[in-house]
């Protein structure tokens, strides 16, 4: 049982890495990103390609991954979000076709076979008696230092404020003097940069691949969905729950129905309580 | 139902046109418009839902599998008649998709599109993992039972399916059941404010969506002589049909038709010029250009031309 | 008089220069962005600028045109019917992979278009050939069919890992599709009787499973000697994690991703101490002189990935060149049963060292082998009894070192390096 508690609080800390920046764009600007998985993709991709490639050291790919989500989140919502301004449905599917397009993209430029990546941090460590690699220690560290710096970032900087006033209504917090659009702009920068950073180490942990946008947005979903919208809190712990089921499931049970499961309970929770187990109570 | 004489006239004209086709193009035309017909069906079953009501379902080819699969499992596992198989196919997916879905429209915008997605996410792993000697697995089947053959024989069954599901869907749209509908996909709290059941109305609009979904479902898998949940169970499928949809212009009959035809042609036609992964590329790219110049699509485009046409003329 | 002569002249010059313009198309059906598609399209277009060189096939030119199908299922099936209706191929070559070939079958059926499958090899297609022998006539697979690669690994397991490394108990980590559901089948029904190994635990997985942690642990609770991996969705992503974890376990079994040069370079390096079972020639394979010839034009002439061709560049590069034999003794690709008869008589006995190496030939209707007792109509042949002098063996395993270089350990005949365990398990 303590393997199941190990496991399940590593693969926890990398799901909650993966979906906190999806939170973020759904919370505050209400829209869901489905290209949110490109930011992983691509971040994974840049890291290869800089430290795995070209040879360069590792904290540096990780940067450079950071920086090129960051400008990309930019780009998405100068382009495409305040172009089709307020049509949430218009943006949803913009985001879905820019995914698909950045796929054909990256088969492209890299070809469609799997690569994998060299650890961030090579080795493992045997943790009562339960092998872990320093790698995924390092992504749920990770996760913990950075979703709480962004909890504290939200509760007590200015412009953390201001993001939660422009989440619950965005007319009266433009009335109170805050510009919508540059929050919802850092919103998407934070957003892009955080997904290329769970990117590169979902990347790290699995492989990389042209079509691997699909898996994490579906766990980012789920985690927001069951979570609720609006609450970081919410996101550290759903993803803690969904973690922990997937361990379980695999490990009591059977490992086929690893996703089942998953899609189930996100099906439940939307049936019986819609605005998820710690979301506000409008949609 | 207001039904004038251009109505008449204007369809006629469309199906002449479509019977004549055969004559007039090669084989490979022929070939490529079946998959458009197709597509077709599937997106006007998508704009019977989504597009009218602006209940954006992300897991359409979840209904569309459960076609497809009820049809070839009974069929090729069973032996049962095609004849009988296509019916069943098409109850059994209005009832899985009733049992199934009917809660979710409880749920509004968003949380109903990510239902929808994780549905299709569920349908792609249990057909592999459920009874997989009867689904195929993951590899999917093959030798399942054809209905036609030849480009010619496929082109017309796949047109006057579509030809049919078109004028059926168009009639209903213009009664008042589809004026409702339409009014809940504006302001769905004003329909209910005026008495009328939205419940009810969303109800019929879904039940629908999912008998043209299952009929094409189990129609397509007869045509292909194949099916893999990969092919079926995929976001980019459902990226092709709602794109189909909104390029070629949502709420209306004919948009999904451009739509579908649009798109399909491109991929194809592109293939001279670009044979590799680029190809995909560009298509998307096109795509979305066109989406982001005109979400209301090109039946929209169309319309406000002519307007302005007839504007300026008079 | 004289005019009518004209124009019966002038007809007949006009008659023979078109005939003269005649060209033979044939049309490569594949992903065009993998290794796998490449590896088919390049062997075929090296083959057929050989026979154009020495003069075409039949007086006439061959010329190649590409459909690509991105592997996906449904682009096969489009892709299949631009080949025959807007190009009107004479013949085709397919790269594709078995989901993909499943589904544009039915069009071949259709089209009657002479086929040549180089990489699928699902036994469930040749069970179609055996059923229904006339509208599968154009459909030829010449790499060994699934069932015959795992019924050879059988042996793999009696005479290395008991006999050498004296396992005798296993357990099988499968992927939850229908090829691991057919091998693991096998390897359970015959691993115990023939090979003296116990099955403890069959552990199927999602091959969207993140975490093999909780797999793995789960195998070592087994209390087997080692694992046996049936892998081929996503299978880099299982091997890579059984190195970085560095499970005390020994694993081998059948890894897909491991089977091209780019293995080592896709993987990071994190591959050493991985085996597979591979079609031949694989990686690591020691070449007869013709083969290796192959490669040296091959590599000559491509400078992007994949280096060297898989085995599948190999079955096109041979393939192509038998069925364009085919056609000629059969006076084209028309008459699809006379073109499958002189097919079937194709056969290409490659020697090294005077010994018979490689051999690329097909098995007729009703010849039984030996070992399985079934036929393998219109699928390549292969020997699965040493000293293998019938041809080549159905698979050979190779192992990936943790240097990076690979080598044949098993069948013996072949091999050119030992079976070890990886350095971080101690025995």
């Amino acid at each position: 049982m303590i393997q199941i508690l190990i496991q399940g609080l590593l693969l926890s800390g990398l799901y909650a890495l993966i979906a906190v920046g999806f939170t973020l764009i759904f919370s505050v600007g209400r829209i869901l990103n489905l290209a949110y998985g490109a930011y992983l993709m691509l971040g994974g991709y840049m890291y290869f390609w800089i430290s795995q490639s070209m040879g360069m050291p590792k904290l540096f790919g990780v940067v450079i991954a950071v920086a090129f989500g960051v400008a990309l989140g930019i780009l998405k919502y100068q382009l495409i979000v305040k172009t089709l301004r307020g049509d949430h449905v218009a943006v949803e599917i913009s985001t879905l076709i820019l995914a698909v397009v950045l796929q054909a993209g990256v088969v492209l430029v890299f070809g469609d076979s799997s690569k994998i990546l060299l650890p961030i941090i090579p080795g493992v460590v045997y943790i009562a008696g339960v092998p872990v690699t320093y790698n995924i220690l390092a992504a749920t560290l990770a996760s913990w230092v950075i979703l709480g710096g962004l909890y504290l970032f939200i509760k007590n900087t200015h412009t953390g404020r201001a993001m939660q006033a422009v989440s619950m209504d965005t007319k009266g917090a433009a009335i109170s003097g805050i510009v919508p659009d540059h929050i919802n702009m850092i919103t998407w920068a934070i957003s892009g940069g955080l997904g290329a950073l769970g990117g590169v180490f979902f990347a790290s942990y699995t492989q990389l691949a042209p079509s691997m946008w699909v898996a994490p947005l579906i766990i980012s979903v789920a985690v927001v969905i069951v979570g609720g919208i609006g609450s970081i809190i919410g996101t550290l712990i759903v993803a803690h729950v969904v973690g922990f089921m997937e361990v379980s499931v695999v490990s009591l049970l059977s490992p086929e129905l690893r996703g089942v499961f998953t899609m189930l309970l996100i099906i439940l929770v939307l049936v019986m309580r819609p605005q998820g187990l710690f979301g506000r109570e409008e949609l | 139902m207001g039904l004038r004489w251009y109505h008449f006239a204007a369809w006629g004209a469309f199906i002449l046109g479509l019977m004549a086709l055969p004559e007039l193009v090669s084989k490979g035309a022929l070939r490529t418009i079946i998959f458009a017909n197709y597509l077709a069906i599937f997106a006007i079953s998508w704009d019977l839902l989504s597009g009218r009501t602006g209940y954006i379902s992300f897991g359409h080819p979840f209904l569309i599998g459960i076609g497809a699969y009820t049809s070839a499992i009974l069929t090729k596992r069973f032996g049962v008649d095609v004849e009988m198989a296509i019916p069943i196919a098409v109850v059994v997916t209005m009832l899985g998709g009733l049992v199934v879905l009917l809660p979710a429209l409880r749920i509004k915008g968003s949380y109903f599109a990510l239902v929808t997605l994780a549905f299709m996410e569920l349908m792609y792993q249990l057909v592999q993992v459920i009874r997989p000697d009867l689904t195929g697995g993951t590899r999917g089947m093959s030798g399942i039972q054809t209905l036609t053959r030849g480009a010619v024989n496929g082109f017309y069954l796949s047109s006057v399916l579509m030809v049919i599901v078109a004028i059926a869907a168009w009639l209903l749209m213009r009664t008042r059941l589809g004026t409702a509908l339409t009014a809940v996909g504006l302001n769905e709290s004003a329909v209910e404010g005026s008495g009328l059941s939205t419940t009810k109305l969303k109800m019929v609009a879904f039940l629908a969506s999912a008998f043209v979904a299952g009929l094409g479902g189990a129609f397509y898998v007869h045509y292909l002589g194949s099916i893999a949940p990969r092919a079926l169970f995929d976001i980019n499928f459902v990226f092709t049909i709602i794109v189909a949809v909104l390029i070629g212009g949502a709420s209306t009959i004919i948009g999904p038709i451009i739509g579908a035809f649009f798109l399909t042609f491109l991929l194809e036609y592109l293939r001279p010029w670009l044979p590799g992964a680029e190809r995909y590329f560009i298509y998307g790219g096109i795509a979305l250009l066109l989406y982001m110049y005109q979400p209301k699509g090109i039946y929209y485009m169309l319309q406000s031309g002519w307007a302005r046409l007839k504007g300026s003329t008079s | 008089m004289k005019l009518v002569k004209g124009m019966g002249v002038g007809l007949l010059s006009a008659l023979m220069a078109t005939t003269a313009l005649a060209e033979i198309k044939v049309g490569f059906i594949g992903s065009l962005s993998s290794d796998t598609g490449l590896s088919t399209l390049r062997g075929a277009e090296m083959a057929i600028e050989e026979l154009n060189a020495q003069g075409g096939v039949m007086g006439e030119k061959i010329t190649l045109v590409t459909a690509d199908t991105g592997e996906d299922v449904t682009e096969g099936v489009k892709a299949y019917e631009y080949l025959a209706e807007t190009e009107e191929v004479d013949f085709i070559i397919s790269g594709s992979i078995d989901d993909v070939s499943l589904g544009w079958l039915p069009r071949m059926q259709e089209f009657q278009i002479p086929t040549l499958d180089t990489w699928t090899s699902y036994i469930g297609i040749i069970d179609m050939v055996i059923e229904d022998p006339d509208t599968m006539a154009p459909y030829f697979m010449n790499i060994a069919s699934d069932e015959a690669l795992a019924t050879l690994y059988i042996n793999f397991g009696a005479d290395v890992l008991k006999a050498k490394m004296g396992w005798d108990s296993v357990v099988v980590l499968a992927e939850d599709t229908a090829f691991g559901g057919a091998i693991t089948g096998l390897v359970t029904d015959a691993l115990a009787p023939v090979a003296g190994i116990e099955v403890k635990d069959v552990i199927t997985y999602d091959v969207n499973t993140v975490d093999f942690g909780p797999i793995f642990s789960k195998a070592q609770a087994s209390g087997a000697d080692f694992i046996y991996q049936v892998s081929s969705v996503n299978s880099q992503v299982m091997s890579s994690q059984y190195v970085k974890l560095q499970v005390p376990m020994a694993m081998t079994g059948v890894n897909v991703s491991a089977l091209g040069m780019e293995y080592w370079e896709d993987t990071g390096g994190a591959g050493g101490g991985i085996s597979t079972l591979s079609p031949v020639p694989s990686v690591g394979f020691e070449l007869d002189p013709v083969s290796a010839k192959f490669v040296e034009d091959y590599q000559a002439k491509y400078t992007s990935r994949p280096s060297i061709p898989h085995f599948n560049g190999f079955n096109a590069y041979h393939g192509l060149k038998q069925a364009m034999a085919a056609a000629a003794e059969a006076g084209g690709f028309k008459d699809v049963k006379a073109w499958n008869a002189a097919m079937l008589k194709q056969d290409l006995k490659l020697e090294k060292d005077g010994k018979l190496w490689l051999r690329y030939g097909f098995w007729q209707h009703g010849e039984v082998e030996p070992v399985t007792g079934r036929t393998y109509p219109q699928n390549a042949r292969f020997d699965l009894s040493a000293p293998y002098d019938d041809a080549q063996p159905s698979m050979v395993v190779i192992q990936w070192k943790e240097d990076g270089t690979v080598g044949v350990v098993y069948p013996f005949e072949y091999a050119n390096t030992e079976f070890e365990l990886p350095s971080w398990i101690k025995k």
